[in-house]
């Protein structure tokens, strides 16, 4: 086999590369800082570990795309065949040193990714135990046994087509806008009534699916006051796209005000966007294709808003 | 040595109107589901151009939910099982036998009924838009227990029509693999080892391989939902017991692989068109090889990873994203490949050339948002968001269709017998190119805000992306033209082309062009040297010159 | 015109039926590889269900009442000796043999079948009953399927075991045949252990 027989560059060529590598490696490292700016504000402690994790991976990838891209740009400006040539180019099948080097050095890049990423995975933590439950047992249903198996500061969230429902069982209230203290570790104990729905918060960077028949336990920290979206993020059904709810991080305090003022409010129908429009809908000749009717409101003390303008 | 040129035989031309019944010929089979699959191409497309629409604002303006939500599954179960197998199986028949010498495929009858499944339960598919409560609703994957919901209780629902036409297609594709894999393993030309086979071969080899593994655990999960949505069983109603993950461990189990069934056939087309185009041979021909069959093997560990967030433990989460990181590693060793074959050859910049080149480049993209997706913590952040819909757009449009443009480009003049216009070719390139950038690099950003996927309404601040991408699916629209344009012509009466017009070195090319129904029919030349022989001077086979100086004669008579 | 190719000298490759012949079987047993993938899909999905059920047994059945079953199951994996005694006499020319001991096998596998259908009518539980009766009626009945295409299939064999010269171009047919009943036979196997054998 005819090896590649490498002419040795001469010394203008190979500084030029430095320095063309140079380039890149600045391009890059801009880049992955650059990264930051491309995510939402970041208010969990789980987010400037993803975002560290994402801006290192966008800076290595910016570095391997662009140095791609520049042989791709030699070749095509200085390799091109001369315009009546349709000769043949040098005869080299390849070269074994080579594969073994970038055989080697991109296994060894991505197990160095992998354990960075399995040490924060490690670090996140988030996923609790998971448990089967029985949709038929009442207090299953509702929620489970509170005090016997959760932690102290734990929510039962209630997904449902197409609403969000949030239960605070220690404080006995309930409400369709989820609140939360900041710097301080929260336990969502995430159910389902029907499908499949995705408990997704973008500002913290976390999602868990939430599967009917399984109370799955989620912890986080959120680290940093605003006003949040909640979405839901697997598909659910004719208003999963509607199915959004509003997360209010606040200091102690206020939390601590929030929840003792909603204790004393009277059960109102909460917020889904679903309903709404699926009354509108109804009055339409030819509405559309078949749907699911929407689960009613929940009941609930606060219903909160989710068209106050929101940090992300 | 006496020659034994036979006395050219005057047949009439085959008709057109074989292309519209049951033949059993691998080459008019092969064009009945290149030019099927385009059609279904169209629909698939006219249905993104609706879904652009909608997202081109914030609200839901333009159709209903019901609607948007039927309309983006039937684009995505439209452009996989419709468009991209067929065109892909089109491409293996028209290229397997001819590249190792084969007069047909090993079974030419299957072959026949392999293909016109396809019109059977594309129908069964687009009258599921007709049907009560209208087509499937619940994606391409139809995940329980929102997909066996079925709000009007029929027994005939669009998803009971979709369970249907999926299995049926999965039948289709089976008889296929059991085709494609008997005739490489069995009726390659005398002197055609593995390690003188065509990369193409290799790779569909590989890809059909894939087919016949995994796409009955498809069949089985899809079987259990239409049990579940018609019949009352439990496999994955939570009420009775069942689990739904299990449905997402079943799909998937066939589908991460079905993207390296999709993927592979485009890196053989990158082998066989990076030598050609640059007049130099392969690089590392044997690893280039290898490779795909270790892709194979891992390809078929990984599929939780598109599940990441459902309910899997942690174990699970770090096995699978260890496995799926390591793909990156034969994965890169074919893209070096195709660099090393480039570097200092004599490029021609033509169509098939520019889609290549193109093609790799948008794969290479993909390939690093593929690795953030295999990453755990950043793949609970952006899995099913936009982020995803970026990504594999980038995939299967950026690299795999830009590749599919760029093998019919290529071996157009070989089964039709005519050349296509290389102006208009260059015209459809751009268009795509930019096009296909401008469509999905926006969905990127999208989804690292936040935004979900298959939402029909999103918040306002997600506005300006949406737009911009909008704008690249109607370029992608009007990229189209120019390719149909050029086809149509071109095939009716573009200029006669030789039996090798690009100077390509492959039993094919041997042919003429058009290659009559059998091939080489008994005399299939024997194989003496490696592929991809660019530069040197060796022959591909035994009495190269004397079925070169025939094949010439013949052309200048005609 | 179309072109016809042009042979190089002296070089005559021969696609002669006794090639295709193997492709056939070839082809088949790539077939039945896939096919085992199906059953295996039910199965993992069976054990999966079954291992993280909270109460696997509907209300009302205690078990699986197995003594007809492994009566059938005798029957059935006997039927995969009676057939390779058929082969046998087939090999040796001895016609009229191969055919009783095909249609024996034939018998058997009938019998199963009607074994099959006895127990299901006598079962207290229906397809509707939970995970437990889902996977029962789906594994039983898609292998039911299976053994019922098999006895067809051997039905046409034996139709053509009568057709004058049929076995002078390749008796494939016949080994596919056999190849697929064995293979029915090792997923009833398989089958058994899980539902019969495997106790809470």
């Amino acid at each position: 086999m005819t090896s590649s027989s490498p002419r040795r560059p001469g010394p203008i060529a190979l500084a030029a590369l430095a320095l063309w590598i140079g380039l890149l490696v600045l391009i890059s490292v801009w880049m992955a800082g650059q990264a930051y700016h491309w995510l939402p504000v970041q208010a969990s402690n789980a987010a400037p570990l993803v975002d560290g994790l994402f801006s290192f991976e966008t800076g290595l990838g910016t570095f391997v795309f662009l140095g791609v891209l520049s042989v791709i740009a030699w070749v095509v400006l200085m390799h091109r065949a001369e315009k009546y040539d349709i000769s043949d180019a040098e005869p080299i099948e390849g070269n074994t040193r080579l594969e073994v080097i970038w055989t080697l050095i991109p296994l060894a890049i991505v197990m160095a990714i992998a354990v960075y990423a399995m040490r924060v995975n490690h670090e996140l933590g988030v996923l609790g135990p998971m448990e089967h439950i029985h949709p038929n047992n009442p207090v299953e249903a509702q929620g489970g046994y509170p005090g016997d198996r959760l932690p102290a500061e734990s929510i039962e969230v209630i997904a449902r087509q197409w609403s969000w429902e949030f239960r605070y069982p220690e404080s006995h209230v309930s409400a369709t806008e989820l609140h939360l203290p900041v710097d301080q570790a929260v336990t969502f104990r995430l159910t389902s009534d029907d499908v499949i729905h995705g408990f997704y918060i973008p500002a913290f960077r976390l999602k868990q699916d939430v599967i009917p028949g399984r109370a799955i336990d989620f912890t986080l920290t959120p680290t940093r006051e605003g006003r949040y979206r909640l979405r839901d993020s697997m598909f659910s059904g004719t208003w999963f796209a509607a199915n959004q709810a509003d997360v209010v991080v606040q200091s102690a305090d206020a939390y601590a005000t929030w929840l003792k003022q909603a204790a004393s409010e009277p059960l109102q129908s909460g917020l889904s966007d679903a309903v709404g429009e699926y009354e509108e809908r109804q009055k339409l000749i030819n509405p559309g294709w078949a749907t699911v009717r929407p689960a009613p409101a929940p009941q609930v003390n606060v219903p909160g808003s989710n068209t106050l303008p929101h940090d992300s | 040595m006496t020659s034994t040129i036979p006395l050219s035989e005057s047949e009439a031309s085959p008709s057109w109107t074989r292309y519209f019944g049951f033949n059993t010929d691998a080459k008019v089979i092969g064009i009945q589901y290149i030019v099927l699959a385009f059609f279904f191409f169209l629909v698939g497309g006219f249905l993104a151009m609706i879904i652009r629409g909608e997202l081109i604002t914030p609200a839901s303006d333009l159709v209903d939910r019901t609607v948007y939500n039927g309309l983006y599954t039937m684009h995505g179960t439209i452009m996989l099982f419709l468009f991209i197998f067929p065109v892909l199986n089109g491409l293996n028949n028209l290229l397997i036998p001819t590249m190792i010498g084969a007069p047909d495929m090993a079974f030419p009858r299957l072959n026949a009924v392999a293909f016109w499944l396809v019109p059977i339960f594309g129908s069964l598919l687009i009258a599921s838009f007709f049907v009560p409560g209208g087509p499937a609703y619940s994606g391409w994957w139809s995940y329980p227990p929102v997909s066996i919901q079925n709000p009007l209780g029929n027994l005939f629902s669009g998803q009971g029509l979709w369970l249907v036409a999926v299995a049926l297609s999965g039948v289709s594709s089976i008889m296929g693999a059991v085709n494609f894999v008997t005739t490489i393993l069995r009726m390659r030309a005398p002197g055609m080892g593995f390690f003188r086979m065509p990369v193409y071969c290799w790779t569909a080899l590989a890809a059909q391989s894939l087919q016949l593994i995994g796409l009955p655990a498809l069949t089985g999960g899809a079987i259990m939902l239409l049990m579940d949505l018609n019949f009352g069983t439990s496999f994955y109603r939570p009420e009775g017991g069942g689990d739904p993950v299990l449905y997402q461990h079943f799909f998937w189990f066939y589908s991460h692989p079905a993207v390296y069934v999709i993927i592979l056939p485009a890196f053989g087309i990158f082998s066989e068109l990076f030598p050609v185009y640059s007049r130099k041979p392969l690089f590392g021909y044997v690893y280039v090889s290898l490779a795909s069959f270790i892709i194979v093997i891992l390809g078929l560990i990984v599929w939780v990873h598109h599940f990441f967030p459902s309910g899997v433990p942690e174990w699970m989460r770090n096995l699978f994203m260890f496995n799926t990181m390591l793909i990156a590693v034969p994965t890169g060793v074919k893209v070096f490949a195709w660099l090393g074959t480039i570097w200092r050859g004599k490029l021609q910049l033509t169509t098939p050339m520019l889609f290549c080149l193109g093609g790799l480049i948008n794969f290479v993209f993909a390939g690093i948002t593929g690795i953030m997706l295999a990453t755990v913590p950043i793949d609970i952040h952006v899995n099913n968001t936009y982020f995803v819909v970026g990504h594999f757009h980038y995939v299967i449009y950026g690299a795999a269709v830009m590749c599919i443009f760029a093998a019919i480009y290529h071996w157009f003049p070989k089964f039709t017998g005519r050349m296509p216009y290389e102006g208009l070719g260059k015209v459809h390139f751009l268009l795509t190119f930019v096009g296909a950038n401008l469509n999905f690099l926006p969905m990127h950003p999208l989804g690292l805000m936040g935004m979900p996927r298959r939402v029909s309404s999103y918040d306002p601040e997600f506005a300006f992306w949406n737009v911009l991408a909008s704008l690249g699916a109607f370029l992608l629209g009007v990229s189209i033209i120019p390719f149909l344009l050029n086809i149509i012509s071109s095939w009716a009466r573009g200029p006669r082309a030789s039996h090798n017009p690009w100077n390509a070195i492959g039993l094919e090319w041997l042919l003429p062009s058009p290659p009559p129904e059998d091939n080489f029919g008994e005399h299939v030349p024997t194989v003496i040297s490696r592929p991809y022989g660019y530069g040197s001077d060796e022959p591909l086979v035994e009495h190269q010159a004397e079925i070169e100086k025939a094949l010439i004669l013949q052309e200048a008579t005609r | 015109m179309t072109s016809t190719p042009i042979p190089p000298p002296g070089q005559v490759v021969a696609h002669g039926e006794g090639q295709h012949a193997s492709h056939n079987l070839t082809g088949f047993i790539i077939f039945l590889c896939s096919e085992s993938v199906i059953f295996l899909a039910f199965f993992s999905g069976y054990a999966i269900l079954r291992l993280s059920a909270l109460n696997w047994l509907p209300a009302g059945v205690d078990g699986l009442e197995w003594h007809m079953p492994l009566i059938n199951t005798v029957v059935l994996v006997s039927s995969s000796l009676t057939m390779v005694v058929a082969e046998h006499f087939k090999a040796k020319e001895k016609v009229w043999l191969f055919r009783a001991f095909w249609l024996l096998t034939m018998a058997m596998g009938a019998y199963f079948l009607y074994g099959q259908a006895v127990e299901w009518s006598g079962l207290k539980f229906s397809l509707t009953s939970g995970t437990f009766g889902s996977t029962f009626y789906l594994l039983t009945g898609f292998h039911g399927l299976h053994v019922a295409t098999g006895i067809l299939l051997m039905g046409l064999m034996l139709f053509k075991s009568f057709i004058p010269g049929n076995y002078s171009g390749g008796e494939e047919g016949v080994k596919a045949t056999s190849l697929f009943w064995h293979f029915v036979d090792v997923i009833w196997i398989v089958l058994f252990m899980l539902l019969y054998v495997w106790r809470a």
